[in-house]
């Protein structure tokens, strides 16, 4: 592996002409986010083998109590929280268990097969069902619907039952592990966590790859709701739990993530967008967030959002969030109004950052002119007020210092920001769309970024579809763009083969997907462009980026 | 080469329509490889496959192409309504878990291929016993075991560019040489009106045609991998020297025509041809001369005589092995000239309208001796580009750069595809492709692809 990397630097050396071969815009030494490469982890995570599978899940230990032991936490909670451990552990027993007896429920259920096939295949043809682009199922181990993305669950116990009769047929009869099943339009994949089983049916061009990472969004998502301890206790107490009892309110939130992880080109490179904010007005707003909270001590993280980018994120020294919590945390905010009227106290379960246990949140908006949201999150599970005070002392702070205005014009694409327009600014017609990620900070940014009022709009459009049409396209949105990137995102982040450089040109456009140690890029330009002219375009392109690189992104890591 | 055999878990053929009942379900399964496997195993393989066809029905009009699980995958083809052929190959989910089951990555086998292999053990059923639904319930799992059982067994699979873009070898003639070639099939014809010439095959390179499109590559295959490698063995052991002092023989039956008594053991094939709209059965004969391979087709129905044949030896046999020196001729100065403009370069040409196949990276005929391969990384990449015709549409390109310092470069112009494998330390894309245009003029003079 090192070497091929080392390899990849001499390449872009002489790929591109002299002035770019050390720029990495974006790159920075230190990064609030962890740039750990979920594609990576998700590979090794994907190659486990059966037996590795069932203890993967409770081996990791606590972050949360970590930090509790490290601010003097009372010893109470430490003794509470081993103990949720130890229950952990006999997770795995209990999961053989219940394995061998899913074996007796699918001889029944071949058994029944016959009978309940006319019914479900009706439901399954109805209209709130039939072609639909991508189908989301969650269900239990057991084999009860916990989630469907369209139609009824309850209606949905018979293709809950063979899925369940599936998995488990494999994992018994061949000890193996089912991952998917595909015909020439249409790829099911699997993937069994916990106590849960996700299943995604979908006719988009999204690989398996692409699919299983939303599938375990999926689940991290009801995990952020629940703890996977208490996920998991549950289920060793009753095996037929009907868990949507706890989820009431998650199926929206999985709703809209399913939605955002179709229209983000966050989740295809695994990264965050940040709000491009002029250097100084940033580092005010981070200047603020410390001195207002650098006395609280158990405060983890503070983090501004606004419409799904990332202003800045302060954090307690030695820990980082991880790309996809921040895109729980942005959905979270997206999709529940009810922050914009109060101050809100929320637990919240960072999945990649501690799956055993919950932060407690304080979560408000800056003030009712400003659409930044400001998530307090700490260990200390009586803390609201000290936070409310604080959140008051940043939001006045920011106002006088100007920066709400900052951020407002930012929101609201100001025609006078370089980066409002980026294409425009940059002044190079022949290039339709790009999306850059910085590997090393874990952040991009693209040609159009997503604004506030869009984002509302893409929900609305997708409460009327899902379903798949053929549509003449006269103009490419920025997301037909994304989806066209898809089968390049995977090409250069599969595992296997992992390609370096892609130039595809077709009667449609000309596409450039090219990655290095620093950064990936991927440029759409008009179709049968010379491959010079091309790279010069590239080179230009990554050299304004590293123009505008303190405005784009997040260049230091701050911390309390 | 990779010792396929050990490959493939199971491979089997079900038609859930057979044994509807509970308890018949051993009906179901037509054939099943390995024999060793217990019918309790047999049923559930079966079972799972049934059930996995059900599942995707409700999601997709499509057939269900394959389930992978983390160490195998299955690859469905279903050629016939209800009738379903499942490879079982031990292809790991991911290349990390290929450690685990001890392989290493050169020993997988493309997805494709093992596809490819499916529908082509059908196509060559189809070809002989005649399409599944037309075999009488009573002797179809006797029919399937005789044919399959042999075919799986002799069936050789290489990690190769040939068995990933399966196609046909043309030899390009002057236009006299063909010319004879020609006038020989036609006089031929005029002469005996009930035989139809329906291919001619020098060496594995073929020169004439007279059957639709995916008949033709079934029959070739037969020929190239099957008939003739076995044959050229025989001659080389040194049956042929009497052979060869004859002009020529019938190959197929395969201990020729001498009496009455060869006559009933002609074979019967399925075949359509060229102009045809149907596929009707016939004899298939065939004939060779030092490289030269004659396939002619008769009508069942017809009544045939031994000294028909006997005329027939009499007239091809001098015809034939004329016309066979005359293109070994032809071929050694091509060989000549293509020496000069050879290079360590490998490319691959392919066209799905005639199936015209062209690549540097050749093997020789009977695969006894390994070509000089390509990496099964370079090979997954082209793979890839191959059956993704869609992303280039019409007129297209691509390159990618795989680690290594392999460029792969595919066009497409129309139905025509070009491959190039360049690889290269430190070069740039614009370097790469000016050397693909150049390949590409100097392999394909006159065959348009974009960019110019």
């Amino acid at each position: 592996m090192a070497s091929t990397s080392k390899d990849n630097t001499n390449n872009c050396t002489a790929e591109q002409s002299n002035v770019t071969d050390t720029l990495e815009p974006g790159a920075c030494s230190e990064s609030i986010l962890n740039p750990t490469d979920s594609f990576e982890e998700f590979a090794s995570e994907m190659s486990s083998s059966l037996q590795d599978r069932d203890s993967s899940l409770t081996a990791k230990g606590s972050t949360i109590s970590e930090i509790q032991s490290e601010i003097g936490e009372s010893s109470k909670e430490n003794a509470q929280m081993k103990n949720t451990k130890s229950s952990d552990d006999l997770q795995s027993k209990d999961g053989a268990m219940s394995a061998s007896a899913s074996n007796s429920n699918l001889t029944e259920q071949n058994g029944v097969d016959e009978d309940c096939d006319n019914e479900k295949d009706d439901y399954l043809q109805s209209p709130e069902l039939v072609n639909k682009e991508k189908h989301v199922f969650i269900l239990s181990s057991a084999g009860k619907p916990i989630y469907s993305r369209y139609g009824n669950e309850d209606k949905l116990a018979g293709l809950c039952g063979v899925i369940q009769a599936l998995v488990s047929f494999i994992e018994e009869q061949n000890q193996d592990i089912l991952r998917s099943i595909n015909t020439k339009d249409c790829k099911a994949v699997f993937l069994v966590k916990g106590p849960l089983i996700l299943v995604a049916v979908s006719k988009s061009n999204e690989s398996e790859t692409q699919l299983v990472l939303q599938l375990t969004y999926a689940f991290n998502q009801v995990v952020s709701m629940l703890t996977l301890t208490q996920l998991n206790r549950i289920f060793e107490q009753r095996r037929n739990y009907d868990l949507r009892r706890l989820l009431s309110g998650v199926e929206r939130l999985i709703d809209n993530l399913l939605v955002f992880m179709e229209k983000d080109p966050a989740f295809l490179l695994g990264a965050v967008r940040c709000l491009p904010l002029p250097e100084k007005a940033r580092e005010n707003i981070t200047n603020a967030i410390i001195s207002a909270c650098n006395k609280i001590r158990d405060l983890v993280f503070a983090i501004m959002i606004a419409g799904n980018q990332l202003i800045t994120l302060v954090r307690m020294k030695k820990y980082t969030l991880h790309p996809s919590d921040i895109h729980l945390l942005f959905n979270l905010v997206r999709s529940s109004e009810s922050f914009k009227t109060a101050e809100s106290w929320t637990p919240i379960c960072l999945p990649k950052f501690d799956a055993t246990g919950f932060l407690h949140g304080h979560v408000s908006y800056i003030s009712e002119d400003c659409q930044a949201c400001l998530l307090l999150l700490t260990v200390q599970r009586d803390a609201f007020f000290p936070l409310s005070q604080a959140k008051h002392t940043i939001a006045e702070k920011l106002r006088r210092s100007n920066c709400l205005v900052a951020i407002n014009d930012a929101l609201n694409r100001n025609e006078e920001l370089p980066t409002t327009n980026p294409l425009k600014h940059i002044g190079i017609p022949e290039i339709r769309h790009f999306m850059y990620k910085s590997k090393s900070t874990a952040q991009l940014f693209t040609s159009d970024p997503i604004s506030l009022d869009r984002l509302q709009d893409y929900r609305t459009r997708h409460k009327e579809g899902g379903d798949i049409t053929v549509k003449k396209i006269e103009k490419l949105s920025d997301i037909d763009y994304v989806r066209n990137y898809r089968k390049f995102c995977s090409q250069i982040h599969c595992t296997s083969i992992p390609a370096k450089l892609i130039f595809r040109s077709n009667s449609h456009d000309t596409v450039i997907a090219w990655v290095t140690n620093g950064f990936e890029l991927y440029v759409t330009f008009d179709p049968l462009m010379e491959k010079d002219q091309a790279i010069r375009a590239v080179d230009r392109l990554i050299q304004w980026i590293k123009k505008e690189e303190h405005r784009i992104f997040i260049m230091n890591a701050p911390t309390f | 080469m990779i010792d396929f055999k050990t490959k493939i878990s199971s491979f089997f053929i079900f038609n859930s329509s057979l044994g509807p009942k509970e308890g018949e379900e051993l009906k179901r399964i037509l054939f099943f490889h390995p024999n060793q496997v217990t019918t309790d195993a047999r049923k559930m393989q079966v079972g799972l496959c049934e059930a996995v066809v059900k599942f995707m029905s409700t999601f997709s009009s499509e057939p269900c192409d394959a389930l992978q699980t983390q160490t195998n995958r299955y690859i469905f083809y279903q050629p016939e309504k209800n009738f379903w052929m499942v490879l079982v190959v031990r292809i790991p989910y991911t290349t990390k878990a290929l450690s685990a089951i001890g392989e290493s990555r050169g020993e997988v086998i493309e997805p494709t291929i093992m596809y490819d292999l499916l529908v082509s053990a059908y196509k060559m059923f189809r070809m002989f016993m005649g399409p599944f639904q037309n075999i009488p319930i009573e002797d179809i799992y006797t029919t399937c075991e005789e044919f399959f059982t042999p075919y799986i067994l002799s069936k050789n699979i290489t990690n190769d560019i040939s068995d990933v873009i399966q196609g046909i070898h043309y030899l390009p003639l002057d236009k006299n040489s063909f010319f004879k070639v020609i006038c020989f099939i036609d006089l031929l014809e005029i002469n005996y009106p009930d035989f139809k010439c329906i291919s001619f095959v020098y060496n594995d390179q073929l020169i004439w045609n007279a059957l639709s499109k995916n008949d033709m590559l079934t029959l070739y295959q037969y020929l190239v991998q099957k008939l003739l490698p076995t044959q050229v063995a025989k001659e080389i052991q040194g049956d042929a020297v009497a052979a060869a002092q004859r002009h020529g023989r019938f190959i197929s039956p395969p201990e020729g025509i001498r009496n009455k008594e060869d006559l009933q053991k002609l074979v019967k094939v399925y075949l359509m041809c060229e102009d045809d709209t149907e596929t009707k059965q016939y004899y298939l004969i065939v004939y060779r001369t030092l490289s030269a391979t004659v396939c002619f087709i008769v009508d069942v129905n017809t009544n045939l005589q031994i000294e028909t044949f006997r005329s027939l030896d009499a007239f091809i046999g001098p015809q034939l092995s004329t016309i066979a020196s005359t293109i070994s001729e032809q071929c050694t100065i091509q060989a000549l000239q293509n020496a000069q403009i050879t290079s360590d370069t490998k490319f691959v040409y392919f066209n799905r309208l005639n199936l015209a196949f062209k690549s540097s990276v050749n093997r020789p005929i009977n695969k006894l001796i390994p070509s000089t391969t390509l990496k099964p990384e370079v090979l997954s990449i082209i793979a890839g580009m191959h059956s993704d015709k869609k992303s280039l549409g019409n007129y297209g390109e691509i390159i990618v750069k795989i680690p290594d310092e392999y460029w792969i470069t595919g066009k497409t112009s129309n139905e025509r595809e070009f491959y190039v494998i360049i690889q290269e330390k430190n070069a740039t894309l614009k370097e790469i492709s000016d050397e693909v245009k150049r390949i590409c003029e100097a392999q394909m003079k006159g065959v348009f692809f974009y960019p110019i």
